[in-house]
């Protein structure tokens, strides 16, 4: 029973996988529109926040770029088991991308964050839960980065750079539970709470902006990656006929 | 064999080995000392340092010990190419996984015991029975390290920047088990009860049975011809 319906899972599974990378003609217009939409609300339409003032409007940008980050480290995780299971050198590529595309979603999270906290907390830094989390992934992934910077191009490496995606991801809880043990009094980020309806239609558009942004990117990458992939064959081809 | 044989056969050819040459306890024993000689310089450590740093510190010192160690896990095999015939001979990988691991495990806690009495000789620890629950966050931090550490150093032996690679792939994953051990040890050394510390040895429990099954599962896919 599960024997017959792994292929039909695996089908389903790859192809919504790279549902998200296919290229579409009206890509880059759909993006621009969306991002300017997305500036013109967040700096013009949005009103200011009582509190915290104008530097609240990071957080148009600053959460959906940690939700960004999040799928994108979950399609390397996704990708890497079926690399591992089908050995599709596709997968690989997408796992690649995908990584690279989260470290800088991640860093995006991490340049807003403390931009943010200089005037709420006072310093720029807390070692506060969420934080803490945010960069521990971050250097999970910058090390699975290096992991394939440093690799040749065989086989090898990406079986191991599959492996490591795999367990890094697996750890996010882990960590995300350790370092809240550690530090639990310190939860600092603010909880959400939407007076006014303005901030919620400015919070749907800059959302869209931000997916709109990982899906283009994700996208412009697997097809660099594919690229950089096809170029290398031919070269080892055109060594090996000389 | 079954499993546990082939995880025992490798985990006493090791023990062997190294009873005879004692070239990884020696060295990474002394290395913690190092470490330890090292932050007293930074912090002068003993008086009231101790309930301040003196957990991160012995940690720290712990981690660098066992990268020096991990890094040795597969170097005889994949410097006298004995790998190979490790490969083909007709057992499972997790075998050679798990009595890998369970020889980084020995090896990581034998240093953690020979160097503990050196660490509360600098930091001036009292002595005393209060420090029992210390060896089980040794045993399970140790068996963190060595869970993902045998993992990545086979990933690590098969590449061309070994030494460079494998901190940076190890140091990021231990962190959640490496936090729950500094934190359970600063309880340990503030005298709190053994109750106190249950959330941190439940993380490291997890940590290892998640960590060391995955491992045995994608060790396959790392040794793979």
């Amino acid at each position: 029973m599960l024997c017959s319906l792994t292929p039909v899972l695996y089908r389903a599974f790859g192809n919504l996988l790279f549902s998200v990378v296919k290229p579409r003609g009206f890509d880059s217009p759909v993006l621009f529109v969306a991002m300017v939409a997305a500036l013109v609300a967040v700096f013009i339409y949005a009103p200011t926040e009582r509190e915290m003032g104008i530097v609240q409007r990071i957080y148009y940008f600053h959460v959906p770029s940690a939700i960004s980050a999040a799928i994108a480290f979950f399609i390397v995780f996704a990708s890497s088991i079926l690399y591992l299971w089908r050995r599709e050198d596709r997968f690989d590529a997408l796992a690649n991308s995908a990584a690279e595309v989260g470290v800088l979603f991640s860093a995006i999270v991490l340049i807003t964050g403390p931009i943010w906290a200089k005037p709420i907390w006072g310093v720029f830094w807390r070692w506060e839960p969420r934080l803490t989390t945010m960069l521990i992934l971050f250097t999970m992934y910058v090390a699975y980065l290096m992991l394939r910077t440093y690799g040749s191009r065989t086989e090898h490496s990406q079986r191991f750079a599959a492996v490591f995606g795999i367990l890094s991801f697996v750890n996010v809880p882990l960590v995300h539970y350790s370092v809240k043990l550690w530090a639990p009094e310190q939860q600092l980020h603010p909880i959400e709470v939407m007076l006014d309806p303005r901030m919620a239609q400015v919070r749907g558009i800059s959302y869209l902006a931000v997916f709109l942004l990982l899906r283009f990117l994700l996208q412009r990458r697997f097809v660099l990656e594919q690229m950089d992939r096809a170029i290398f064959q031919l070269r080892r081809q055109l060594e090996g006929s000389n | 064999m079954n499993l546990l044989g082939q995880a025992w056969a490798i985990l006493h050819k090791d023990l062997l080995a190294e009873w005879r040459t004692k070239e990884r306890l020696s060295p990474m024993a002394f290395f913690v000392l190092l470490v330890l000689l090292v932050f007293n310089f930074s912090f002068e450590l003993g008086g009231a340092a101790i309930h301040e740093i003196g957990p991160g510190v012995l940690w720290s010192s712990f981690v660098f010990a066992s990268l020096l160690g991990l890094q040795r896990t597969f170097a005889d095999e994949y410097e006298n190419g004995c790998l190979d015939s490790l490969l083909a001979a007709p057992s499972e990988r997790s075998g050679l996984y798990l009595g890998k691991m369970l020889g980084n495990l020995v090896f990581l806690l034998a240093v953690e015991l020979i160097s503990l009495p050196f660490f509360g000789l600098f930091f001036n620890l009292t002595p005393g029975l209060y420090l029992a629950p210390l060896l089980l966050v040794f045993f399970l931090g140790s068996a963190s390290l060595a869970g993902v550490g045998t993992l990545f150093a086979a990933i690590s032996c098969n590449m061309r920047l070994r030494e460079l690679l494998l901190p940076l792939l190890l140091v990021p994953m231990i962190l959640p088990a490496l936090i729950a051990c500094i934190d359970a040890t600063q309880l340990v050394l503030q005298r709190r009860p053994p109750v106190d510390l249950i959330p941190q040895l439940q993380i490291l429990v997890v940590y290892v049975i998640v960590f060391v099954t995955l491992s045995i599962i994608l060790f396959e896919f790392i040794l793979e011809e």
